[in-house]
């Protein structure tokens, strides 16, 4: 099976990655011939970053889940794995999709540049390129040479471009080189307004473009020329003013017209990425909180972060011939955007283009309808009804067992904190009723008329029980998936006429 | 067949529920007293429960077939239904005979040997219920009632 080796880089990277495993949780495939394995490999010096917690444990989530109930059952149906998982026993790396920058935790960048041991003439020139004030993680003003980086780069990508430097000698890279295969693809993720995914995304694309000078590493040749998509998220929230912050929305626009300057000559005016995908949104919206990043940084999932996700569903869905690099250089390289049909603040499934519909609509309200019927009927249907005595049993014992107490309730929550979270912002994306009836579940799907069309739960049970009869599952777990998979999808497709 | 019959509803003999002049006339012991000639209730009576409870077993397991009458309570509200039916029509035949005297003179019947049989064919009844609904070789072909039985869920 080809990979595609994800680079998801600072607080945008993580949020988009989370999106993207809520799509592949949802059963959304990209439509290629080809199967990818997804190999995320998340970059943030920010440690404590709330974002980059919670995605590490819903891929951690996701990866348990598919271990036990495996392909093919709708439902979790991409491969997710860690880098560790490619590598041979004997040479085995942290089995985590976090990229483990050195040097970085309670580390003032002087130190980390070995500022003291500079000459007098470099330490002046180190001086002009890093001037100006930041704050630590306790809020204080200070230098930015003395600026500590377990809280990111606070929007300072000067800094980041140096420290993410040690990429290219990290034994990360050099495993996904020696694994890199001729059908694999890289994808970087990155946001442009900030500091760590502006620095992030031109300095690990040289270093990938560069794989041929780099004699630590297999694989070079296959690497020069990969298949490279990234999506560069542009400005596309709001933050609450705060003076005594770094970090100001006025700034955002400047920085990405300063960083789009520089990718001009390094990323798109040199021909280095395959498919470059665009992503912004002008709406001023609902601020966030002005957090630089001592207080965790937890900001809510955003509807641009659903769309960057499918611009690697796209990628993934590029022929391979139009993907073609000579010399590192790719041959024809693409730009695109991303663009709705209304636009709405809040959007719903009617809002989208009819690809995109086509493409996410159905599945995303099965794993809803999934999810609502697990929070609000399991538990008066277990042992009661055919679909949960029949073997392999989803009884009440499986209910209380951690598989699903722990990693399916905790995807489904976060999988409900993320709509809830989309839901709430501004531009917002509200295609459900979470807490309506089953037949006003999907707004703007009304369910067709009929005499027996009421939508509820002895329907559900009533399909589910006709969807599992005479059928066998290896496990009560791949029964769970795989089941409600099929019975979601007929009840959407039969009683709210969603399009397959 | 009417051998058949009578000896279900009469227990073999062991714990008869009516009189033995009962079972005379539901065999078809003619008004003139002479032979088992007339109706033979026996085996119409016996007919009726067998269809009857066969279609509440169909109503249930395969018309309505729905999750929400598939516990056993269900069960034991079809139940009831069967057995409320079964008794009315064994009772009510027998007792319409009684109230118009259209029976031999010499045989001596009343109103508890009417509630005999009827209290006879509605546990024959709850009986097959049991059996047509027990093994899941029938029940299988329902969607929402396949497991169900009167012991679950």
């Amino acid at each position: 099976m080809a990979r595609l080796f994800i680079f998801a880089i600072g607080g945008t990277g993580s949020r988009v990655l989370k999106s993207l495993t809520m799509l592949f949780a949802a059963g959304i495939k990209p439509s290629s011939q080809r199967e990818f394995e997804i190999v995320p490999i998340i970059i943030d010096p920010h440690k404590s970053n709330e974002d980059l917690k919670r995605t590490e444990r819903l891929l951690g989530n996701y990866q348990s889940i598919l271990n036990e109930v495996g392909l093919n059952n709708g439902f979790f149906n991409t491969k997710i794995t860690t880098l560790d998982k490619l590598v041979a026993s004997e040479n085995r790396i942290s089995g985590s999709f976090t990229f483990n920058l050195q040097q970085v935790a309670n580390t003032r960048f002087k130190d980390y540049i070995d500022f003291n041991q500079l000459s007098e003439p470099n330490k002046a020139l180190t001086d002009i390129l890093f001037s100006g004030k930041s704050i630590n993680k306790r809020g204080e003003e200070v230098d930015l040479l003395d600026i500590e980086m377990d809280i990111g780069f606070v929007g300072n990508p000067n800094i980041g471009s140096v420290v993410l430097n040690q990429f290219k000698d990290s034994k990360e890279f050099q495993e996904v080189a020696n694994n890199f295969n001729a059908d694999d693809r890289i994808f970087i993720i990155s946001s442009i307004f900030g500091g760590t995914g502006a620095a992030g995304f031109p300095t690990i694309l040289k270093n990938i473009r560069d794989a041929m000078n780099n004699t630590n590493i297999d694989g070079r040749g296959f690497l020069q020329d990969a298949k490279i998509g990234a999506v560069t998220a542009l400005p596309y929230f709001n933050i609450e003013k705060d003076i005594d912050s770094p970090i100001q929305k006025s700034d955002f626009i400047g920085k990405t017209k300063a960083a789009l300057y520089y990718y001009k000559d390094n990323v798109t005016g040199n021909n280095s990425v395959n498919s470059l995908y665009y992503i912004a949104d002008d709406y001023s919206g609902k601020p966030y909180k002005n957090d630089p990043g001592d207080n965790g940084q937890k900001n809510d999932a955003h509807f641009v972060e659903l769309a960057s996700a499918l611009a690697i569903i796209d990628f993934l869905e590029t022929p391979d011939r139009d993907l073609t690099c000579v010399g590192g250089k790719a041959v024809n390289p693409i730009y695109k955007e991303f663009g709705i049909r209304n636009d709405s603040a809040d959007i719903k499934l009617s809002d989208f283009e009819d690809n995109t519909e086509r493409k996410i609509s159905l599945r995303l309200s099965q794993f809803t309808l999934f999810r609502k019927f697990l929070n609000e009927h399991a538990s008066s249907a277990w042992e009661k009804q055919p679909w949960s005595m029949g073997q392999p049993e989803l009884n009440k014992q499986f209910f209380d067992d951690s598989f699903y107490r722990t990693n399916v309730t905790e995807f489904l929550s976060s999988f409900g904190d993320w709509l809830m979270e989309m839901s709430n912002n501004k531009r917002g994306f509200s295609p459900f009723n979470l807490d309506s009836n089953l037949d006003s579940l999907v707004k703007d799907k009304t369910v067709k008329p009929g005499m027996f069309s009421s939508v509820d739960y002895g329907l559900y049970d009533d399909r589910l029980n006709k969807h599992s009869k005479g059928k066998t599952y290896r496990s009560s777990s791949q029964k769970l998936i795989s089941l409600f998979f099929k019975t979601t999808e007929d009840i959407l497709i039969s009683k709210f006429g969603i399009k397959n | 067949m009417k051998e058949f019959f009578a000896s279900l509803y009469e227990w073999f003999g062991v714990i008869p529920l009516y009189s033995r002049d009962m079972g005379d006339q539901l065999r078809g012991w003619d008004i003139t007293c002479t032979d088992y000639i007339a109706t033979p209730w026996y085996v119409y009576i016996g007919w009726i429960m067998i269809i009857l409870t066969g279609f509440i077993y169909a109503l249930q397991y395969h018309i309505i077939d729905n999750s929400r009458l598939n516990k056993k309570m269900h069960w034991w509200l079809f139940a009831l239904l069967i057995v409320a039916l079964n008794f009315l029509i064994a009772f009510t035949i027998p007792f319409n005979t009684l109230q118009a005297s259209d029976y031999c003179n010499q045989l001596n019947l009343s109103v508890s040997d009417c509630i005999g049989f009827g209290l006879s064919n509605a546990v024959w009844s709850l009986i097959l219920f049991v059996i047509i609904s027990t093994p899941p070789l029938i029940r299988r072909f329902s969607t929402n009632c396949r497991l169900t039985t009167f012991w679950k869920p």
